[in-house]
């Protein structure tokens, strides 16, 4: 008898799956033009034009450690708009991997997420975000702003870095740049001015320095320091010009060189990628080269004694260079798919304006990109936020394309284990290697 | 020719049974012998349970983070498993649970269901399509999973069940019917004497099916269940395609714990994902405890035919 | 060699059958089986098996429906994969984006698979309902019995109870693999990558070019097929590896624990099974971090001195040992894990097998004075070798694309110094499968994935097809039935 209920739950069970394929058909045989841009369930109540007494559905994405604020500012959003009836979902995707998720399924990702500036020529590439100026009027009409307004409160910079092939795409909102933490109470500031010295300095007190020899976003700092450049062309492909020698003169052999004389030190710590927050609670290094997220993680790791100083400068054949960090944010784009195109951009503008930008260096450490934000006085004394203000000048905007990241992060990484060599030949053939794979086609 | 055979299937049916290792244990004269051969297997045991050990102690341990400096932590805590019930944005481990149980159980059901139905037909129907429908599913069988997990996404998509657990059951249970060579080669062995006899006392095919096949046939089962139940819980790629709106409390337990491994997130999350492990450990145990006998002579009575 | 030919020769011989009795009843049939090949309806309603008669109507009347309402927007545009570049307005009245008309590759291309599967059904149930008609026919000619409705349910409960089995569990398999199969299959002849994805751009077919670019260097990246050689070659080592060592683990472990000697076996076999019991990702992910440069692993060796030992040796020249980072090292670790992982499974699997060995062999081998390593050699693992040959089979190929240990063991983890394979991103530890997830995730190149997956699927069939006619000599099936 058991065995036979058994059976009838089965058979049940497989009724209901028979069932659902059947709606899904029903479902499929609607005109397409309607189904084609269906949206995740949430936000499937909206087919129709709202009317302003419509409730607005929107989902948005932020990163894991960012939901409380931006539930917050989401509620704050409510209130500025206290005519419209809103319904908003927050998920999380980490701005690390916003570009991942959002590229498998357009269709299916939030109206408005959170990314980091380097994925943004990828996203524009497959017509995952929204230029901003085809929404330009609704920003004029409700929040009174322009595109113009809002490059203008922001720092040129950033404003930069939210352009691809002229078109202005998304609205930057932290200052996500990398520079040094050290430990005050192991190094001085002068120790900290120049490579040679820091390190030096470093073994002397048998502490470590800590870099991501294998990513190309810092590996690259010496090079871009030295006067090498990347450029992303119009069909994908990355130019690198590392493997010959710069605009100011020097060879792309003789700054690997520089490298491999810093990896070979004792107090050179090559750490993996991401691995810089768990580098502070390690408790080995005296120096950290990481950005703003980790200011409460180095706080914690050397207490009010922990510094930030705009990176060192290294000395090459008699001359020395400032190294270049890459400038980078992280900013919130729409989702050109979205529903509701013209309210998720007034969201997006909403959550990074000057007040948003304030709170969130108040509840995160991060860094604003609006101008006014960061004359605010308790963001203007932050260590970190001084550091990257420091080194405004020297820092890059990094303009490289998706074959740039697993050659530079190998090439790093070979320098770290000192595979390489040092005689020039063997050095100038793994930079021409390297170079290969940085600009080779993308098919 | 289903018949003929019948003898010599009892004796591979009965054989886990009647040989089962309950052989006296005499005393061995070489003492010394017998107590190398046991420290051996200790030692063996204790190489295996090292990385438990480790995630019981990451588990119990007072301090955060991943790269510790001594094997047992400093300080006892348990602060990391109240943490683990207290949710956050990030940690939903009691909603989790639940979702990855819910799954597991109906998963259970349907694969059990499918996998029984195909052996069954692929064992003892006679039909022509039979062979090269079994040809087929070898074919099947050899194309990677993961290769298809776009193509099921965008199909799931247009039927509307991405992000709901239903779309998910459906990837984990749709085509479990391909899984069914094991539980056939254990059909296999089911004696046919006893079906032709029920055919004479007037059973139908369905009949002999619930009422003679799938009694005989609970080492088989259990194994099926065990599997079909464990598969929601390990499963993170599938997972995390279809729930991809980034709502924390659709997750399933692989996906929450991974999540919590993200860089930003590793250092302050990754001793409670620890005590997320382990807490999805124990009922897996449990069952595999319990079920142990089962479990074995399903797979091996499955595995000798294949 | 033989046996291959005549299986082909019996498939066509077989195809050949089914079609020539689909012919000799549209030749001998009177008019309703003729009728049926039009209207499924007719032959059952002839016979006076109206309920029969309704449902195939039906039936057929959905099809119908189906191919002229569903199908057409998509098949039609099949050829090119559509035209109409998606693009959209904003309307400041509505707030909202207003999408023309646009195609959706990717979409187009799946449900005309759909459809495609439809219709051969269709072409299948079309040929049957002829041929049921025209035995209809016989019967009623022969004054033999037609079935009511009812006894036809009958049937379905008794001599076509397989019928009942098997479609809900084919449905779902047709559904969620062979489809996802076939669309794999095409998108290998489509430019579906980053730059083509739906639905804001169109992708369209290119032929074999993607194929071409595989096996031609310089096609892809700069190093693809170079990079392609080597992972390869690791798959199949790691493939290899992995299976014979977990296999040979298990049994050895299983004797061990078996042995009259042990006391307690049942606990340390449940010791050991605690290891299946903790999920992969948590496992694997867990020994991740206890070998990583600066895990607990290596603090104790630096500790112990074990490090300065192996950096005298120079067989390091790192501080840490490179136990997930470096080739080789890596390598080894990642197979010493797989064993952690898979002995214990085995070892349930070869208790089992054990159990049934024959007793009166070992104890005519021990009476002729064999030692135990004979007994292991010529009685033991013959047996095993003889019952397991098939399992070993699929574990290789379930080996070649296993995902997980991989990934989980080395995503994010290991930076390879190969630039050759940097340059392909790929990595020393890829498998196959890991490479072409990698290039979907976080490349997008679809049509790539799709090309690897192919090969990957042949070199997995090629395999199992000569282990298959080696290592298992006729078919055991007929033994017990």
């Amino acid at each position: 008898m058991k065995k036979l209920l058994v059976m009838l739950l089965c058979l049940t069970m497989a009724l209901s799956l028979v069932a659902c394929g059947d709606n899904g058909d029903g479902k499929e045989s609607n005109p397409p033009a309607g189904s084609d841009g269906t949206n995740p369930p949430e936000t499937q109540g909206a087919q129709n034009p709202p009317a302003s007494g419509d409730t607005i559905s929107l989902t948005m994405w932020g990163a894991e450690e960012d939901q409380t604020l931006l539930t917050e500012l989401i509620a704050d959003f409510k209130a500025a708009y206290p005519d419209q009836k809103f319904d908003i979902q927050l998920g999380v995707e980490s701005e690390a991997t916003a570009k991942d998720t959002i590229l498998t399924d357009p269709q299916a990702a939030a109206d408005v997420y959170a990314f980091a500036s380097d994925q943004l020529p990828a996203l524009a590439d497959a017509g995952a975000i929204l230029d901003l100026s085809t929404v330009e009027p609704a920003l004029q009409s409700l929040a009174g702003k322009t595109i113009a307004d809002i490059q203008a409160a922001n720092t040129q910079a950033y404003n930069d870095l939210a352009t691809y092939n002229g078109k202005y795409y998304a609205f930057p909102s932290v200052a996500d740049g990398w520079f040094m933490f050290y430990d005050g109470n192991v190094l001085s500031e002068d120790d900290v001015k120049d490579w040679d010295t820091m390190v030096k300095a470093c073994e002397a007190a048998g502490k470590k320095v800590g870099f991501t020899f294998c990513s190309g976003w810092y590996n690259a700092c010496l090079f871009y320091g030295a006067g090498f450049n990347t450029t992303l062309n119009a069909d994908g492909t990355t130019s690198c010009d590392f493997n010959g020698t710069s605009s100011k003169g020097v060879k792309g052999v003789d700054v690997v060189k520089y490298m491999q004389n810093l990896a070979s030190s004792s107090a050179m710590m090559a750490l993996p990628e991401g691995g810089t927050s768990a580098a502070f609670t390690g408790g080995e290094c005296a120096v950290i080269f990481s950005g703003c997220w980790d200011s409460n993680a180095a706080q914690e790791a050397w207490g009010d004694n922990y510094a930030a100083a705009p990176l060192p400068s290294f000395t090459i054949n008699g001359t020395s260079y400032a190294a270049a960090p890459v400038k980078s944010c992280k900013m919130v784009g729409v989702n050109p798919f979205s529903k509701q195109t013209g309210w998720a951009t007034l969201l997006a503008e909403f959550i990074t304006n000057q007040q948003s930008q304030v709170k969130r260096f108040e509840q995160r450490a991060a860094a604003p990109t609006n101008i006014e934000a960061a004359k605010d006085p308790a963001v203007a004394v932050n260590k970190g936020v001084a550091a990257l203000n420091a080194q405004a000048s020297t820092a890059i905007i990094q303009s490289v394309g998706g074959n740039y990241w697993s050659p530079t992060a190998s090439f790093g990484e070979q320098i770290a284990q000192g595979t390489i060599g040092s005689d020039d030949a063997a050095i100038q053939t793994a930079l021409d290697d390297m170079v290969t794979g940085v600009t080779a086609p993308v098919a | 020719m289903s018949n003929e055979n019948s003898v010599m299937t009892k004796e591979a049916v009965k054989a886990p049974e009647t040989k089962a290792p309950k052989a006296p244990r005499k005393g061995h004269r070489l003492g010394g012998s017998r107590v190398g051969h046991n420290i051996l297997i200790a030692i063996l045991c204790v190489i295996w349970l090292i990385p438990i050990v480790w995630l019981v102690c990451m588990s119990f341990s007072a301090g955060d983070g991943m790269y510790v400096a001594s094997f047992f932590p400093k300080q006892w805590s348990v602060s990391h498993y109240v943490k683990l019930f207290q949710p956050d944005t990030v940690n939903q481990f009691p909603r989790w649970f639940l979702n990855t149980f819910k799954i597991a159980v109906f998963n259970c059901i349907i694969q059990t269901c499918f996998v029984l139905m195909v052996a069954y037909a692929t064992s003892f129907g006679k039909f022509k399509a039979r062979k090269p429908l079994m040809n087929v599913a070898v074919m099947l069988n050899l194309f990677p999973g993961v290769l298809t997990m776009i193509a099921v996404y965008f199909l799931l998509r247009e039927f509307g069940l991405t992000n709901s657990h239903f779309g998910l059951l459906l990837v984990y249970s749709a085509s479990s019917g391909l899984g069914y060579l094991i539980c056939k080669g254990f059909f296999d062995t089911v004696p046919r004497a006893l079906c032709e006899a029920a055919r004479i006392d007037g059973c139908n095919e369905a009949k002999i099916f619930t009422r003679i096949v799938i009694p005989t046939s609970r080492p088989i089962i259990v194994y099926t269940i065990i599997n079909a139940f464990l598969a929601p819980w390990m499963d993170f790629v599938f997972a995390k395609m279809i729930l991809n709106a980034g709502i924390s409390s659709q997750y399933t337990v692989a996906v929450g714990l991974y999540a919590m491994l993200e860089k930003s997130l590793i250092n302050s999350y990754f001793t409670i994902f620890c005590c997320g492990g382990i807490l999805v450990s124990i009922p897996i145990a449990i069952l595999f405890f319990i079920m142990q006998k089962f479990y074995v002579e399903g797979v091996t009575a499955g595995s000798v035919k294949g | 060699m033989s046996k291959i030919t005549s299986a082909i020769g019996g498939f066509f011989g077989a195809i050949g059958r089914y079609f020539a009795d689909f012919g000799k009843a549209m030749a001998k049939g009177d008019i309703f089986v003729k009728l049926s090949l039009i209207w499924w309806g007719a032959g059952y309603i002839a016979r006076k098996q109206y309920v029969k008669g309704i449902i195939m109507t039906l039936l057929e009347a959905g099809i119908i429906l189906f191919s002229i309402f569903f199908a057409p927007q998509y098949v039609s545009k099949f050829g090119t994969l559509g035209t109409v570049q998606f693009e959209q307005v904003f309307d400041v009245n509505t707030m909202q984006m207003v999408p023309n008309d646009y195609d959706h590759s990717f979409l187009i291309l799946l449900f005309s698979l759909f459809c495609f599967v439809v219709w051969t059904v269709t072409f299948f149930i079309c040929i049957s309902v002829v041929k049921n008609a025209y035995r209809l026919q016989l019967r009623a000619q022969s004054g033999g019995r037609i079935n009511n409705f009812r006894e036809d349910i009958a049937d379905y409960f008794d001599k076509k109870f397989h019928v009942t089995l098997l479609s809900l569990p084919v449905l779902g398999i047709v559904i969620f693999t062979v489809i996802p199969i076939l669309l794999l299959v095409f998108v290998a002849f489509t430019n579906y990558d980053q730059y083509h994805m739906p639905p804001a751009a169109l992708f369209t077919w290119v032929g074999f070019d993607n194929f071409k670019s595989l096996f031609t260097s310089g096609g892809l990246t700069v190093s693809f097929s170079y990079a392609f050689g080597r992972i390869l070659g690791w798959t199949l080592v790691w493939a290899f590896f992995a299976t014979f060592t977990t296999y040979f683990g298990g049994i050895l472990m299983s004797l061990l624990l078996n042995s009259k000697k042990t006391v307690v076996p049942k606990l340390w076999r449940l010791l050991l099974v605690i290891t299946i019991a903790v999920p992969q990702f948590v496992s694997l992910l867990l020994v991740r971090y206890f070998f990583a440069n600066n895990g607990i692993v290596n603090t104790i060796c630096q500790n112990i001195g074990l490090t300065g030992l192996l950096r005298n040796w120079g067989l390091i020249n790192t501080t840490y040992i490179p136990f997930l980072t470096a080739p080789i090292w890596a390598h080894v670790t990642i197979i010493i894990i797989n064993i952690w992982i898979g002995v214990p499974y085995q070892m349930l699997v070869a208790t089992g097998i054990l159990m049934n060995l024959p007793s009166d062999q070992l104890e005519s081998a021990r009476i002729d004075g064999a030692n135990k390593f004979q007994v292991f050699r010529y009685i033991t693992m013959p047996y095993m070798f003889q019952v397991t040959a098939p399992t070993l089979v699929t574990d290789f190929v379930k080996n070649i694309n296993n995902f997980n240990v991989i990934f989980l063991l080395t995503d994010g983890v290991y930076t390879t110094t190969n630039q050759m394979m940097a340059n392909s991103q790929a990595k020393e530890t890829d498998l196959l499968i890991t490479w072409l997830f990698n290039l979907t995730q976080n490349y997008y190149n679809y049509k790539m994935a799709a090309v690897i997956g192919i090969v990957v699927f042949l070199i997995c069939a090629v395999f199992t097809l000569i282990a298959f006619n080696f290592l298992i000599s006729g078919d055991k099936e007929g033994v017990y039935n």
